[in-house]
């Protein structure tokens, strides 16, 4: 058929910009193999880099995930909380300052965006992170590199970009750009369950 | 003779006009106090003023359902849109961002002047520490995105206190599409409150009409044609059940007069005869309703209410005298002859309502004097109009032998004497066994909304977080400075019993708009700039924020030390002002502070600190506190009922002269008032105010049976006409109220139920005990 074929070229030239169109292996690929997984467990340590810091902020901890739609991320270090989403429910747990907020997610549209970029990203679930963001895939299924632009101008305020690294279906890095000059790299060490 | 008689239609028909002319002026009203003492204490003249023209007496709750979740928010915006721009509401909102905005904006203006947790160790070098270091924690934590470049101007988190506390223990309605929605997202909700008090029911009707067609645009505009409005609220409530008691009574009048003139028209086969046995009736009421106005100045909705139960006895005066008439005979003469039972039953119903007429209940006061006025009238008019007007020659043609089977079945009656006696003692096991259970003491029972609109309103507060009404605490001052500071001295108390676990937490008014004096020291807690710059140097030392980023903080605090204190006017615009309104406000000359509390564990622990503060300060549990007003309400009609029977009894023994005739008389009424009340509860009915008329109406009607039935009665002479005129009676009775025992407004449902079945058994009861005297004057004569 290269009627067929012409088509599928003449689609892959303009979508050029996309290198990963050329490879055979686009961003549906990659959704649908995050979306393969059931469960995940790792360990992560975040420095956040702020203007009103002279040195870098360090939290350590774990995150978990499970289908559909619950993140759990448990600061260990320098002091324990948890923050954990179910549906759109957030719940933040601090021990040390005696503290449980419930908040729902829709009540917080910017937090709700960024809570989606991660669990979006773990569920594979393209529509969830289309509805935020304008979604740029770069690199290879061996690894790749996902580019999260806010779409609302609201959310553009707060955050410029959401840059998320990784290889098959495990992420590596999750870093934020924030609008203002923030700065937060999150690295991510995958566990055996 | 017949110029008398001409006479006497013409002082009817002027006695008609006049009441007519009274009726057609009349205010008509639907206000609760008329249920509550005349004389009322401070905390029940509180509650009174909250409930007629309070802030939760004006809200509608409104919501739209039956369409998409993004139709459904549309709709809600431009619903939004047409009642902001409406005069008549104060206050209109569905939760979107604007007013949110504008509290936030307020609050961080004025964080320093409104937080309760402002003093001078908070400026100190250990206090500003504590905050760095909150914040910094903060910073590294999730919950860091939430604060952001707030904690630059506001290092010692005065603003996320103040959220916290605007917050309160709940969280708000769900958001979908940027507006409130009900849990399950079905129904899109918004709340406006009106500018007209609750109790202004003509202007809350308009209000509603405002919304309604506020909602019929906002549908066409954003393409919701199958969506579907709800509104509920006490405006809502009070519009809504006056339109459902006019309509109820009409259609359920309309049918059982229908039910009615089909007995009487198989009976009396004539329909001039008919219609003349409407003309008591409604003679009887118009007097009724013109004696009330004219008494009262106003009627108030439940009275009309009971006009229904007016026409089951009186419609009876007619039935006797026609039924009661011979072939060949003239009505006047059998008027002689039944007339005086005719007028000691008018007698005993009048006495029984009597007793309401002292009852210091205008509600009931009124219901007493509108039912002795139309009886009064009504029985004279059939006395002295009716056979006027009676064509000549007329008798009502009773199938033949019905009287002679009756009387039959009379005798046989008599064999259940001794069921009637069972059937009591049971009643009274019962009654006994139920104890004060057999009551409802809630004030909803009274409550003419029906049951299904009431969890309506209780689903949709529950999905706007509005509390039910709870307990709270009531501060009075002179000027609402006087009113904010005792607030601020009762939130201090509530604060300490907070502390130690006595409730979980309480609102008040100083929260958004602290007094004068609260805002002056929180202003002169803020250290001169100098000061606050060295304590604040010292405080950040060793902690990794970099030099200068706190030069917002001290900017924001040295305006806060000289800015002028924050009035109500600041909060033009916001979502704080709607709160701020439902705690504070001026009446009568004085001004209240609500301070809502959550979770009370005990209330005689809250009661026993807010003793220090006097008469200023009365805790309240507003629900517990009218159903305790019902309640005494309900006693005192109690009370005022047997005192009624008592009078009844007193009348019959001095009319008949014989204790043994009064007992006759009376113990078929009591047994059938017993056997009513039981059954009514035995089936799960609670019985509330109505029930306790409609028995009242009970001994009324049935009066009339078992005075006809007693030995000495002039209808005793011809047994088979007085039984078929009782049986005709009483078919009429049941027909009539059986039919409005299915209305859906509980007042009339109550009363058709209760007389239905009360007016039955009281005829059962009548034959089986009064059986033998009267086969034995069958048999002698």
């Amino acid at each position: 058929m290269p009627g067929l074929e012409r088509i599928l070229l003449a689609a892959c030239l303009a979508l050029a910009s996309v290198p990963a169109c050329a490879a055979g292996w686009g961003v549906e690929d990659l959704m649908r193999e995050l979306a393969a997984v059931e469960s995940s467990q790792a360990r992560f340590v975040e420095r956040k880099y702020l203007r009103m810091l002279k040195a870098p902020l360090e939290q350590s901890g774990t995150l978990s995930y499970s289908r559909p739609g619950r993140l759990e991320r448990r600061t260990l270090k320098p002091r324990p909380e948890t923050l954990s989403v179910s549906g759109d429910t957030l719940v933040l747990e601090s021990p040390a300052r005696n503290e449980r907020r419930v908040l729902k997610l829709r009540d917080y549209p910017v937090l709700w965006g960024f809570v989606e970029s991660i669990r979006g990203t773990l569920g594979g679930d393209l529509p969830a992170l289309e509805r935020f963001y304008r979604v740029e895939l770069e690199g290879a299924r061996s690894q790749w590199r996902l580019d999260l632009v806010p779409r609302e101008r609201a959310m553009g305020e707060v955050i410029s970009l959401i840059r998320i690294a990784g290889g098959g279906a495990r992420i590596h890095t999750i870093e934020v750009q924030e609008a203002r000059g923030d700065r937060s790299v999150m690295k991510i060490e995958a566990q055996q369950p | 003779m017949s110029i008398s008689a001409r006479g006497r239609v013409g002082v009817w028909l002027a006695g008609l006009v006049a009441c007519a002319i009274v009726v057609a002026r009349s205010d008509y009203g639907a206000d609760l106090a008329a249920f509550l003492p005349s004389s009322p204490s401070p905390v029940q003249r509180f509650l009174v003023g909250e409930l007629r023209e309070g802030v939760a007496s004006r809200l509608a709750l409104i919501g739209i359902e039956g369409a998409a979740e993004t139709v459904l928010a549309g709709a809600s915006r431009a619903m939004l849109e047409r009642l902001r721009g409406d005069e008549a509401f104060a206050y209109a909102t569905n939760g979107a961002g604007d007013s949110l905005r504008a509290d936030g904006r307020f609050l961080l203006r004025n964080r320093y002047l409104l937080s309760p947790d402002v003093a001078p160790e908070r400026f100190s070098v250990a206090g500003i520490r504590a905050g760095l270091e909150r914040q910094l924690d903060l910073l590294g934590s999730p919950a860091g995105m939430l604060v952001g470049d707030l904690i630059a101007r506001d290092p010692t988190g005065e603003m996320l206190g103040l959220a916290d506390r605007l917050q309160g223990a709940g969280h708000g309605p769900d958001k979908r599409e940027g507006v409130w929605f009900s849990a399950d997202g079905r129904r899109a909700l918004l709340v406006a409150q009106t500018r007209a008090p609750g109790f202004d029911i003509d202007a809350q009707e308009r209000a509603l009409g405002r919304i309604r067609a506020a909602f019929a645009d906002a549908a066409r505009e954003s393409g919701a044609t199958a969506a579907k409005l709800v509104v509920t609220g006490p405006g809502v409530f009070a519009v809504e059940s006056r339109a459902g008691i006019k309509r109820d009574a009409l259609r359920f009048s309309l049918l059982g007069t229908v039910l009615v003139a089909g007995i009487l028209l198989l009976v009396y086969r004539s329909l001039p005869v008919l219609g003349l046995t409407l003309v008591p009736v409604a003679s009887g009421a118009l007097a009724g309703i013109a004696a009330v106005s004219l008494a009262f100045g106003s009627v108030h909705g439940v009275t009309i209410g009971f006009g229904a139960t007016l026409i089951g006895e009186s419609v009876d005066y007619a039935i006797y005298l026609f039924t009661n008439t011979a072939p060949g005979s003239r009505p006047q003469a059998a008027l002689q002859r039944i007339w005086p039972t005719l007028r000691l039953g008018m007698l005993t119903s009048a006495f029984g309502f009597g007793a309401m007429l002292f009852s210091g209940f205008p509600g009931l006061a009124q219901l007493g004097l509108f039912s002795i006025a139309g009886l009064v009238v009504a029985v004279y008019v059939t006395r002295w109009v009716l056979p006027g007007l009676v064509p000549r020659d007329y008798h009502v043609r009773v199938v033949a032998g019905l009287g002679p089977a009756l009387v039959r079945l009379l005798a046989a009656a008599r064999r259940l004497r001794p069921a009637v006696g069972l059937l009591a003692v049971a009643a009274v096991a019962l009654l006994a066994l139920k104890g004060p259970t057999v009551w409802d003491d809630e004030l909803s029972s009274l409550s003419p909304v029906p049951l299904s609109v009431q969890r309506l309103d209780q689903q949709m507060r529950a999905d706007l977080g509005a509390p039910d009404i709870g307990p709270m605490v009531i501060v009075s001052g002179r000027t609402q400075q006087e009113a904010l500071e005792a607030a601020e001295q009762v939130g201090a108390a509530l604060a300490a019993l907070q502390g130690r676990g006595v409730l979980e937490g309480y609102d008040s008014p100083a929260f958004y708009l602290p007094s004068e004096a609260a805002q002056r020291r929180r202003q002169q807690a803020i250290p001169p700039a100098p000061a606050l710059r060295a304590n604040l140097a010292q405080a950040a030392a060793g902690l990794p924020f970099r030099a200068g980023t706190f030069a917002p903080f001290l900017e924001d605090a040295q305006a806060a030390a000289a800015q002028a204190p924050v009035t109500d006017r600041d909060l033009a615009g916001t979502g704080i002002a709607l709160k701020l309104q439902a705690l504070l406000g001026q009446r009568g000359g004085a001004w209240h502070a609500t301070l809502p509390l959550r979770g009370v564990r005990d209330a005689d622990a809250v009661r026993e600190a807010l003793a220090a503060f006097g008469d200023s300060a009365v805790l309240l549990d507003m629900k517990r506190e009218l159903d305790g007003l019902y309640h005494g309400y309900r006693l005192r009609a109690l009370g005022f009922a047997l005192l009624g029977a008592l009078a009844i009894a007193v009348l019959l023994g001095l009319a008949l002269r014989s204790a043994r005739r009064s007992a006759d008389v009376l113990a078929p009424l009591v047994a059938a008032v017993l056997v009513t009340a039981a059954l009514l509860v035995a089936v799960g009915t609670r019985l509330n105010i109505f029930h306790l008329v409609a028995l009242l109406l009970v001994v009324g009607v049935g009066s009339n049976y078992t005075l006809f039935f007693e030995r000495g009665s002039p209808g005793a002479a011809d047994p088979g006409r007085t039984a078929t005129s009782v049986l005709f009676c009483n078919l009429a009775t049941v027909a009539g109220f059986g039919v409005l025992g299915f209305a859906s407004t509980p007042v009339l449902g109550a009363i058709g139920t209760t007389v239905a079945i009360g007016a039955l058994l009281s005829l059962a009861f009548a034959v089986v005990l009064a059986a033998a005297p009267v086969q034995a004057r069958a048999t002698a004569g």
